[in-house]
């Protein structure tokens, strides 16, 4: 018994296997601690769709709701704003929404309005630069920060400017197009934030 | 030795565990035989907790949607069929009387039911709801053997029928007893399918109380399993180690 | 791969040469006897536990609500609405019931089998302190959920402190900063329960481990390893009969902590409030301070403590009397080491008096457990009939319990102090191991 020779192969198996089986044990353990940061059924329920009736809203006007606790711009833009965003594209980093910011909206909306129905803006209103709100500055006059300004956004924190489609000009920090967030309209009154159109991908 | 220390070991919990199985049998109620996995169950006790309960009373705890996934009923089952308070299906059950009201006409709130059968078991919330009968003295009409001096009005009346009691043989002095209830008038159902409907509802109740009891038991079992594997696999290494000790 | 760890721990130990002897003394070069048997797991488990607490502690502190109108819905909040909420509150439930267990067999094997005596004091005196400030960790978290239970357990609790002569009135409003348990009370609570009192606890278990690793640990024989001969297979100046803590005991309490933790997944999974034992179905109640619960009643933890108060009457126009009897029962275990005057520490070599007075003091705490649950007033009328006078049974049977409870400690100190113990020849080595 004293000389038995010691079975280092078999020794270090097990101590292998009980420590990989161990292991495992410890990294399931840990899922589900790490799965209740998720949101909770109460942030989700708070996150659903919001519906929106848009007779409220006048031509050049800009609305703000909440979905998910981030506030959605929905502009009525006018005739001459639509008509000026084609004249910026020079000027803009991704004017067609296919480079940089090709993820920054639904397939739908991945147009030159970067909305489903030209009028209506519907966008999340997040600077993609460090996440401030942008200032709205619909009009078309000399501003301070742009003297040829055609309406857009204007971000207060590190002066990000925007289009009125939110599209980013070239020479801000922001790096990307504000995102458009997925929505449809029920009627032609009312928009619903927070899900595509039953059918539309 | 260690054997002998293990079965020891087992029988104290077996016995403690017996302990608590007569501790929680409590007053003599007759068993409610619910069984939360049984789906179609839960469904046709939601259906009725619906229709017959949510006037009144809440469920605070629980959401619309919980109730669908856990149940297996599509959104539109629940917000056509069982969600009649305008709720959102996120939402939590709130029931659409206002508080102030219900304190008017019952002389108190009736209770959120989310943890009723936590709080007070599933025999009893069955035993309860079939313990309801007509009592002319009782101010609502209605009186409950299982809790006297209940404020409700029986709210499934028309699917038991009526019940009036039988009484014990009077012994002077004493007050009355009730010896057993017995049908006056039948309802819409048999006694075989009230019971069934009045275990649906408990069914019901229970789920609610504790929802994530289906996802428990669920992983429970590979839960036990993985660490009995461990505990296997770690005594191997024990006696391997253990053969330098002499 | 092997080669970058040992670079690492190089790079480490040139700068922190501290570091491996502490290792060293606490691990692989701390010879404990190598006779421990299933008795000697509930250390280690009880470390385990305590990991489990706090873990499973911050993550609930995360969504939990101190507030007397937010804690209740909180709590349901993590049971229904936070992913795996239920489980980390049920391992948080099931493990402060599984502590007490464990801590109670650990003190259990400390009697039996003399670890208090010369020269372990100092530990079983860390240990004692480690048990009444986990009392106190118990208490508050059972506060937390303010459910009605909640409420009535902290009105009752913190009254005790009212029986004080002079001074009670006032210290029972400071206690609860109010007239009633209330918001003040849930706030002071959570703060010590989830910072104040973990803090102490994790340095009293540390001077706890350490000082017991100065005089190294007892075994179920009570030979002292460190006095017999030297010279083991690792290192021909140690004892004989000790072998490293690691690997060997860190291997055989791998066995223990998978067994411990399958027995805790099952109630967790399968029986998480345990019959009413670990969470009260009158705690599925919001606190109410109008309706007292039918049967209030604490924890079953603490019930053999809280059966004293119950069991002894008041006299002389105030209840102290059952309170300081609770109190008492505790201070006269952190007196044992005083207490018992015993030649040898093992119960394998103690006389028939000792095993009688230890397996009597046993039952009667047993007994008081089952008074403090009121689990005699259920039984009394099963054993002896629906007419029997229950208070009367309860109140004899209960009362024969708290005697033997503090019988024991007089016998003891008699029995040794009187030399009427009969000890059996202590062997000179250990006799056995598994």
């Amino acid at each position: 018994m004293a000389n038995e020779v010691v079975d280092q192969g078999r020794r270090r198996f097990l101590t292998t296997t009980t420590a990989v089986v161990g292991g495992v044990g410890v990294v399931a353990a840990a899922v589900p601690f790490i799965k209740s940061w998720e949101p909770s059924a109460r942030a989700k329920a708070a996150g659903a769709p919001v519906t929106q009736s848009l007779k409220k809203i006048e031509p050049g006007q800009q609305l703000i709701v909440a979905w998910r606790s981030l506030p959605v711009f929905i502009v009525n833009r006018t005739p001459t704003q639509l008509a000026s965003l084609s004249k910026q594209d020079l000027r803009l980093v991704d004017p067609k929404s296919d480079g940089a910011s090709a993820d920054q909206q639904p397939k739908y909306a991945q147009n030159e309005t970067r909305s489903i129905k030209p009028e209506w803006l519907v966008m999340i209103g997040i600077c993609t630069h460090l996440g401030c709100v942008p200032d709205f500055v619909g009009e078309m006059k000399p501003e301070p920060f742009d003297p040829n300004w055609q309406g857009g956004y204007y971000c207060p924190c590190h002066h990000s400017r925007y289009d009125m489609a939110g599209r980013v000009y070239q020479g801000v920090p922001a790096p990307k197009n504000m995102a458009i967030p997925p929505y449809h309209f029920v009627d032609d009154t009312t928009v619903q934030i927070g899900v595509d159109a039953e059918g539309a991908a | 030795m260690t054997k002998r220390y293990i079965s020891i070991f087992a029988l104290a919990f077996g016995l403690l565990l017996g302990t608590t199985a007569v501790m929680a049998e409590g007053p003599e109620l007759p068993a409610a035989g619910t069984n939360i996995r049984d789906t179609a169950s839960l469904q046709r006790g939601a259906h009725i907790f619906f229709n017959y309960c949510v006037g009144c009373h809440s469920l605070k705890y629980i959401r619309y949607e919980r109730i669908a996934d856990d149940l297996g009923l599509t959104e539109d089952d629940v917000m056509k069929n069982l969600n009649f308070t305008g709720g959102k299906f996120g939402d939590q059950v709130i029931s659409h009387m206002p508080a102030d009201d219900a304190q008017k006409f019952f002389g108190k709130a009736p209770p959120d039911l989310s943890l009723e059968v936590s709080a007070k078991g599933a025999d009893w919330v069955f035993g309860y709801l079939n313990s309801f009968y007509l009592d002319p003295k009782s101010p609502i009409g209605w009186n409950n053997t299982v809790l006297p001096n209940a404020a409700m009005p029986f709210p499934l009346w028309e699917l038991q029928g009526t019940q009036v009691p039988v009484m014990k043989p009077a012994t002077p002095g004493d007050d009355p007893q009730i010896e057993k209830l017995t049908l006056l008038h039948p309802g819409k159902l048999s006694p075989e399918q009230y019971q069934q409907a009045a275990r649906d509802v408990t069914n019901f109740l229970e789920y609610v109380s504790e929802p994530a009891a289906l996802q428990r038991r669920h992983y429970g079992i590979w839960v036990v399993l993985f660490l009995l594997g461990f505990t296997f696999l770690a005594s191997l290494l024990k006696k391997e180690y253990w053969k330098d000790v002499h | 791969m092997a080669n970058v760890f040992s670079n690492i721990g190089e790079w480490v130990n040139e700068r922190a040469p501290g570091l491996m002897p502490v290792y060293r003394k606490h691990m692989t070069e701390y010879y404990a006897p190598k006779n421990f048997n299933i008795w000697y797991y509930f250390g280690s488990l009880a470390l385990l536990v305590l990991v489990n607490q706090i873990v499973t502690g911050i993550f609930l502190t995360m969504n939990y609500d101190p507030s007397a109108s937010g804690a209740f819905d909180s709590v349901q909040y993590i049971m229904r609405d936070v992913e795996w909420g239920w489980l980390i509150r049920y391992m948080h439930s099931t493990g402060a019931s599984l502590f007490f267990v464990v801590v109670y067999l650990h003190m259990f094997r400390g009697l039996m089998y003399g670890s208090y005596q010369k020269p372990r004091e100092l530990v079983w005196l860390l240990g004692m302190l480690i048990f009444l400030v986990l009392m106190a960790e118990a208490f508050m978290g059972y506060v937390l959920p303010w459910g009605n239970m909640s409420f009535w357990g902290a009105k009752v609790i913190v009254s005790l402190f009212g029986t004080i002569p002079v001074i009670g009135k006032d210290l029972v409003e400071w206690i609860m900063g109010d007239y009633l348990p209330a918001d003040a009370t849930l706030n002071r609570f959570f703060a010590l329960h989830v910072i104040a009192l973990p803090l102490v606890l994790l340095l009293l278990v540390v001077l706890h481990l350490a000082a017991l690793h100065e005089v190294g640990s007892n075994n179920p024989d009570g030979v002292d390893v460190k006095h017999g001969p030297k010279g083991n297979r690792w290192d021909p100046t140690k004892p004989a009969d000790g072998i490293p803590f690691h690997p060997y005991y860190t291997v055989k309490d791998m066995v223990g902590v998978g067994l411990f933790l399958a027995i805790a997944a099952f109630i967790i999974f399968f029986q998480p409030t345990f019959g009413g034992w670990f969470l009260e179905h009158d705690n599925s109640i919001p606190a109410n301070n109008l309706v007292t619960p039918a049967q209030i009643k604490p924890v079953w933890y603490f019930t053999a403590f809280y059966a004293i108060v119950r069991m002894i009457p008041s006299a002389m126009g105030t209840a102290v009397w059952g309170v300081l009897g609770m109190f008492g029962a505790i201070v006269l275990l952190f007196l044992m080491p005083w207490i018992d005057a015993g030649k040898v520490k093992s119960i394998r070599y103690r006389g028939t008096g000792y095993k009688v007075a230890l397996a009597l003091f046993v039952l009667a705490f047993f007994g008081l457990v089952l008074i403090g649950t009121d689990s005699t007033a259920d039984l009394i009328p099963t054993l002896f009939g629906a007419s029997a006078d229950v208070t009367g049974i309860e109140n004899l049977f209960g009362r024969i319990m708290v005697l033997i409870y503090f019988g024991f400690f007089v016998f003891l100190w008699l029995y040794t102090h009187l030399g009427w113990e009969k000890t059996k020849p202590v062997p000179e080595r250990v006799t056995t191991h598994d």
